[in-house]
């Protein structure tokens, strides 16, 4: 080891001493990762179970409006199955109602309606959606939007669950 | 030493071969998540399996590369 003078001034301001460091072999790396492999179809198990096991809480029977509320060929904003949760709610030119999820499923943005082409746009990268059954039509997103089921009840529309 | 360097050159072929694997897995458990939390159950066991595949994979080349290894320790260098 030379002396503390000779060495320059970065050995001296940081100290390292390889020799006594701690090296990792690649027959070490290789068992490393294997075991992180491991590790990681334990993880993938976990969530199949979460995921495969995990009850959803029953969907809430809700009024949204009234069916005069929505012209046809309009839509109509609403909250379902609670306040945090935005949806779109279409009435087509003959007077057909579907309502959706608001949120895009490519990037969460708020997707709005596009009257007269029977589409839910989002805005932020150009992502469409039908406005008949929720698939995407056109953009980055590759899944289709939630659909609130509807009921017609009386004068009333009431949403009854979701379909993912 | 023209063996053992092959040999070396061959360990770190099969290293990346498995690091590379153990990314996709990462993808593969980032894909799942995203399929839980948006309810799309049905692909969950099939990536479970593809998981446990790569697994396979993983252990079957260390196993290999390590019994590589020993017979190459076993015959001596030899370049």
């Amino acid at each position: 080891m030379p002396d503390a003078a000779e060495q320059p001034r970065w050995r001296r301001d940081f100290p390292i001493r390889w020799d006594e460091d701690n090296y990792m072999t690649r027959r070490e790396l290789a068992k490393f990762l294997t075991l992180g492999s491991g590790l990681l179809v334990g993880v993938n198990a976990l969530i199949a179970f979460i995921g495969l096991t995990r009850e959803s809480p029953a969907a809430p029977v809700l009024r949204i409006a009234r069916i005069v509320d929505v012209a046809p060929g309009g839509s109509l904003l609403f909250a379902y199955p609670t306040a945090d949760d935005p949806c779109i709610l279409v009435r087509d030119a003959s007077g057909r109602v579907d309502a959706f999820s608001q949120v895009c499923t490519h990037l969460s943005c708020a997707v709005v309606h596009q009257p007269g082409e029977q589409s839910l746009a989002c805005p932020c990268h150009k992502g469409s959606f039908s406005s008949v059954d929720g698939r995407p039509l056109a953009g980055p997103p590759a899944r289709r939007l939630p659909r609130i089921v509807i009921e017609q009840r009386g004068a009333d529309l009431v949403a009854t669950g979701i379909e993912v | 030493m023209e063996t053992r360097q092959q040999g070396l050159t061959f360990f770190s072929a099969i290293l990346a071969l498995i690091a590379t694997l153990v990314v996709i897995q990462l993808w593969l458990v980032a894909a799942a998540l995203d399929a839980a939390l948006a309810n799309a159950t049905s692909v969950l066991v099939p990536i479970m399996l593809a998981s446990g595949a790569l697994f396979l994979l993983n252990a079957g080349l260390l196993w290999w590369v390590r019994s590589f290894d020993a017979r190459l320790r076993q015959w001596g260098p030899r370049g």
